[in-house]
């Protein structure tokens, strides 16, 4: 499964079967502070994510 | 493609949800989670009795996701009443940022059918945001804060606002409230020495309630998120750190940010009872109101002026 965060990293992630917040707290990444689609599509983070999904992750939180 | 989302809690909605309300655990579909958001800014706009029928309102807007969200927001719920609004962009003059951000303001004004105005720190001092960084020991953030401030009640005053309205959520109010508390700030904790409020265009903050995951994701599903450079002054180091922290409190405590400004609120009508409210006085300088002699907009520009 592979995992874009915006603007240019990429994970690739072996997962068969998680909720999209597994997959976050997996990459270090607060749910609080994302939005997170699948093959385009916006998804809750109790959703079942795995295999060839696409998962881009919006990070709006910044630094400042 | 490895499972299903559900369907959205909303009765006899079939439609896919796109997010979980921490609040109420609601699964909403977008078209349920936007009637959500407005419904909310809707009672604290009317609640709070923040506009009135036949009121100009000023909204602040920078171009970001926050107050182009709040003026599309604003926009859908007032449409039927008899207000006025005027969007107005402060140009710091912070080159490589700004441009952006204010096409985007121009954008989203355009597409509303909103009066705009913006105006800059150059026209008001004749210095931008980056040369005044140069010159001062200030943190960026402060003279930026200070000047913009000014500019956007100057500029709401000029338009005869009744109201000014920013696009403070939940996140940044939250954040604020514990930094000032951090800093051992009972001035503005419970705002002593605020000049009385008819001296001020008096400000609102109708999304002071939404969750800025909320607000983000209100914008990208009404099509108006665009990822925007980040401010290259940002990293208020206190802010940063409250913010991570708070992140962490909510997501491991939810509603930790609600419950938060509960308090907080209650804390500043409890011990702002006890407390003598300010009296008007104005700048010498520049005649603007201010919290006792020279306001600081003139202490900053004339440290300005002597380099």
């Amino acid at each position: 499964m592979k995992v874009y965060f915006s603007p240019d990293r990429t994970e690739e992630v072996a997962v068969v079967s998680a909720t999209v917040e597994e997959v976050l707290l997996m990459l270090g990444v607060n749910p609080v502070e994302v939005i997170v689609s699948r093959n385009g599509a916006l998804i809750p983070e109790d959703t079942v994510v795995g295999g060839d999904d696409e998962i881009r992750v919006i990070r709006f939180v910044h630094g400042g | 493609m490895a499972g299903e989302t559900g369907r959205c809690s909303a009765p006899g909605c079939t439609e896919p949800p796109i997010t979980v309300l921490r609040g109420s655990g609601e699964r909403l579909c977008a078209r349920h989670f936007t009637a959500s958001v407005e419904r909310r800014v809707r009672e604290a706009v009317e609640g709070g009795g923040m506009v009135q029928d036949g009121d100009v309102l000023a909204v602040g807007l920078s171009g970001g996701k926050d107050s182009t969200v709040l003026l599309h927001i604003l926009s859908r719920i007032l449409r039927n009443r008899p207000v006025r609004m005027v969007a107005v962009t402060v140009d710091e003059g912070i080159a490589g940022y700004r441009e952006e951000t204010i096409r985007s303001a121009r954008s989203i004004t355009a597409a509303l059918g909103v009066e705009h105005v913006v105006v800059s720190f150059e026209d008001f001092c004749g210095s931008t945001l980056d040369s005044l960084v140069r010159e001062q020991p200030l943190h960026p953030c402060t003279i930026c804060g200070v000047l913009r401030r000014r500019l956007l009640q100057a500029a709401a005053r000029e338009a005869g606002a009744a109201r000014l309205a920013t696009g403070h959520c939940l996140d940044d109010e939250a954040q604020s409230a514990l930094m000032n508390i951090l800093n051992g700030d009972l001035r503005r904790i419970v705002r002593i020495g605020v000049p009385d409020k008819d001296a001020f265009v008096p400000r609102v903050k109708p999304l002071r309630s939404i969750p800025e995951k909320e607000v983000t994701l209100y914008g990208i599903v009404q099509g108006i998120y665009t990822p925007l450079p980040e401010c290259p002054y940002a990293g208020e180091a206190l802010r940063s750190d409250v913010r991570s922290l708070l992140s962490t409190l909510e997501y491991r405590h939810p509603g930790t940010m609600e419950r938060t400004m509960e308090g907080y609120a209650g804390l500043r009508e409890r011990v702002g009872a006890c407390t003598q409210a300010g009296g008007v006085s104005y700048c010498p300088d520049c005649g603007e109101p201010s919290t006792g002699g020279r306001c600081r907009a003139c202490e900053l520009l004339s440290s300005h002026r002597k380099r």
